[in-house]
């Protein structure tokens, strides 16, 4: 399928008698010329879900013929881990579930990763900030009897991520990589007596090159120009909260030791705060909550940071609201407050003792889902088709089900001959990603919302709901498979 | 059957040179501008393709000896707007496709279609021509004739099967495979295509069958076996699932829609 744009327009000519040339088009090497490059699949966005995505493509017999390019506006070898220290992490961590990495190791990705930056975890203590009922999901307790994967999930880097995808890309070799080139624009081409491009995408970059594309796919991220240039309208909305970030140093490995390690999550009133472990004593943390609040925590001292948040995991709202509420003083604040506190330091994460330089950030969250996936010749993959609120720590793995779901689907379309970017053909990986994309959406909002809930008797639902979830073994499990897509 | 046997006989129709119903072809002229449009009339029949190849590829693999060629030249008859034509044309195991229908109307959108992919202008990959089987130049050597001779949902519009199938096996090499899509003449087709389809769902425009001209299964593989140098004769049923899509439902080739497929015996 490697097409030679000059070689077709020239002999077109000659096999379509009936259309007649005006003499002003006979001019077709200048035609030529303006012609753009055309690829079968140009995926925008160089991210975890458009490098699996085109590496999905190139290392699948079916689809390796097809003439893919990749394009990222910032540039990707820069972008890669090299040599990297083992107590440095970067702060852009995501919880890749059992089905993910199944994912990565069938497409053969999985052993470009440097696993010894990879922390499974086999438990999850999740508990109400206000009432303190808990929930343990833990697959050895549960489901002693049964085969199961005993982790849950697995702790990894994006960069650690990415950086393996890209080795694996150069290995697998044949994908036009366009980076760092920004898209300027896209429009629908023109029709010439030899080729109708009308309904092909047509990507003007920014250092003047212009491709056309069989099938366009948005990798781009939320803003995504593909699903602007779609038409798709994304609707959602923002929950005027900020997510902080920050990569974390504990007193010790964990409470379980380096081979059994836990994931700590609370359900604050303005937002969960999550501790998700690291290799070694590194942990980092995910702790969504008012935007005034994040201004705060990034502007205060490493020691006020730090007593902050060993106060999120061990204090009741009531003090946590003081110590937010004042612009210092937190550590002895917290000193103090700690020694009246009943909470069990063996069910919190371990002390914090340091917080790596420069590793705090914050994010605005929000939830958004595009109306639709497909559209002719286009395809929105990863968070150009939503925006979910990483309570659930399901973004990235919602990312990776949509590039398994419209491989498997490019790949049905080659295998009957079909045009992959044809509506009919796309039209599968939008009924197969859609509902199960909202259905997670809708539930991971209604938990942020639940517990958003201060107090009254949805207060008191809730914690009965949480205990029952956790006393009734058959739906713990349900939830436990679900989360980690298996 | 008394109706199947008069549509079905060798004896008359020498003399026409068109198999072709002239109505048929008015009817599908009409149908042109929308042969493509993915929620169109013609939904059913691109939802259907995919089975079409699966359908193909196994009656190929089920040969004890070796396909006639790595490469296969397809004949597609009565290929309409070329759903058909044009997803074979891009397997990789095509070496040319030629696409022939009767109807110039439909004809003008295949070719108009053809255009919106580079793939399939190269040069020799597929080729329309605007004529019925009957007036195709005879082959005149062993490698003009075709690997896979193929007839979707054509036969139940023809009004002289027999006589259009005569004029078809000419361009078939030996060890080739006759593939068709048809309905069976069924109280059920007649429901399902002629009250539902048309009728009642809206499916398909008014007109579009004519249930007289259903051929069965077993009346298809009779013909072909009693001619001589036939073997392999293989039919599906297929049925359309509302909201799930076509499936393959064996034994349903005795209800309705159903693929057949019938090799020339090889030398």
């Amino acid at each position: 399928m490697q097409y030679r744009a000059t070689l077709w327009l020239r002999d077109s000519i000659r096999t379509i008698p009936k259309l007649q040339l005006r003499p002003t088009q006979r001019c077709r090497y200048a035609t030529a010329i303006d012609s753009p490059e055309l690829f079968d699949v140009v995926c925008v966005g160089g991210g975890p879900a458009g490098l699996s995505l085109v590496v999905g493509l190139r290392a699948s017999k079916t689809t390796s013929n097809l003439k893919i390019a990749l394009i990222e506006s910032l540039d990707l070898d820069k972008g890669r881990m090299r040599n990297p220290s083992p107590d440095v992490y970067s702060n852009r961590c995501s919880s890749l579930t059992p089905a993910s990495v199944r994912y990565l190791q069938e497409i053969g990705a999985w052993s470009h990763i440097d696993i010894s930056r990879v922390q499974p975890y086999q438990e999850m203590q999740v508990w109400d900030g206000i009432t303190g009922s808990r929930i343990a999901f833990d697959w050895e307790v549960n489901t002693r009897r049964d085969v199961q994967p005993s982790t849950i999930a697995y702790m990894i880097e994006n960069q650690n991520l990415t950086t393996a995808l890209q080795t694996y890309l150069e290995k697998l070799g044949d994908i036009t990589v366009i980076s760092p080139v920004r898209v300027d624009s896209i429009d629908l081409g023109n029709s010439t007596p030899e080729l109708d491009l009308r309904s092909w995408p047509i990507i003007s970059l920014s250092n003047g090159r212009r491709i056309g594309a069989r099938l366009l796919i948005g990798a781009d991220g939320a803003n995504s120009p593909v699903r602007t240039f779609a038409g798709t309208t994304s609707r959602g909305w923002d929950y005027n909260r900020h997510g902080i970030v920050a990569t974390l140093k504990l007193s010790g490995s964990g409470w379980g030791g380096e081979g059994y390690k836990i994931a700590y999550q609370r359900f604050l009133p303005t937002g969960p705060v999550a501790m998700l472990p690291l290799p070694g004593n590194m942990a980092t943390l995910v702790w969504s909550t008012v935007p005034e609040r994040a201004a705060r925590l990034k502007s205060i001292s490493k020691c006020d940071f730090l007593a902050m948040v060993n106060a999120a995991f061990r204090l009741s709202p009531v003090d946590l609201e003081y110590m937010h509420s004042v612009s210092s003083g937190q550590q002895e604040e917290f000193e103090w407050r700690v020694k009246h506190s009943a909470a069990d330091s063996t069910k919190v994460p371990m002390e914090v003792v340091d917080v790596q330089d420069g590793s705090i950030a914050s994010f605005p969250l929000k939830m958004r889902h595009a109306d639709t996936y497909t559209g002719e010749r286009v395809a929105l993959v990863g968070d150009a088709a939503h925006t979910i609120h990483p309570l659930a720590g399901q973004g990235l793995n919602q990312g990776q089900g949509d590039v398994a779901a419209l491989v498997s689907t490019i790949q049905a379309a080659v295998e009957t001959g079909a045009d992959i970017g044809s509506t009919l053909s796309l039209e599968a990986y939008n009924a197969k990603r859609y509902a199960e994309n909202n259905a997670m959406l809708g539930v991971v909002d209604k938990l942020h919302k639940l517990y958003a809930v201060g107090s009254g008797p949805i207060v008191g639902l809730r914690s009965l709901g949480l205990k029952a979830v956790n006393e009734i073994r058959p739906l713990k499990k349900f939830f436990m498979k679900k989360a980690a897509g298996v | 059957m008394l109706q199947s046997v008069r549509y079905f006989s060798n004896a008359r129709s020498q003399n026409h040179q068109s198999s072709v119903d002239p109505t048929e072809i008015s009817h599908f002229n009409m149908l042109a501008s929308s042969w493509w449009d993915p929620h169109g009339p013609s939904r059913l029949l691109h939802l259907m393709n995919p089975l079409r190849h699966e359908f193909i590829a196994r009656c190929l693999s089920s040969q004890s000896d070796p396909a006639t060629n790595s490469r296969l030249q397809y004949l597609d008859i009565g290929c309409g707007g070329g759903i058909f034509a044009e997803s074979a044309t891009r397997l990789p195991n095509t070496a040319s496709v030629t696409a022939i229908d009767a109807s110039p109307g439909v004809l003008a959108v295949a070719e108009s279609h053809k255009r919106r992919d580079p793939l399939l202008m190269s040069p020799g990959r597929l080729r329309y021509l605007n004529t019925p089987i009957e007036k195709l130049p005879k082959p005149a050597s062993e490698a003009e004739k075709y690997d896979i001779i193929t007839m979707f949902e054509v036969i139940e519009h023809i009004k002289h099967p027999a006589s259009f199938l005569s004029s078809a096996i000419p361009h078939l090499k030996p060890g080739g495979w006759v593939i068709l899509s048809t309905i069976a003449r069924t109280w059920t087709s007649w429901i399902t295509t002629k009250v539902v389809a048309e009728d009642i769902a809206r499916i398909v425009p008014r007109g579009t069958h004519d249930w007289n001209k259903y051929i069965n299964e077993d009346e298809l593989s009779t013909w072909f076996l009693q001619q001589g140098g036939w073997e392999s004769p293989r039919s599906v049923g297929v049925i359309y699932v509302p909201a799930v899509g076509w499936r393959e439902v064996p034994g349903s080739e005795k209800l309705g829609n159903y693929f057949f497929g019938i090799r020339k015996l090889p030398v």
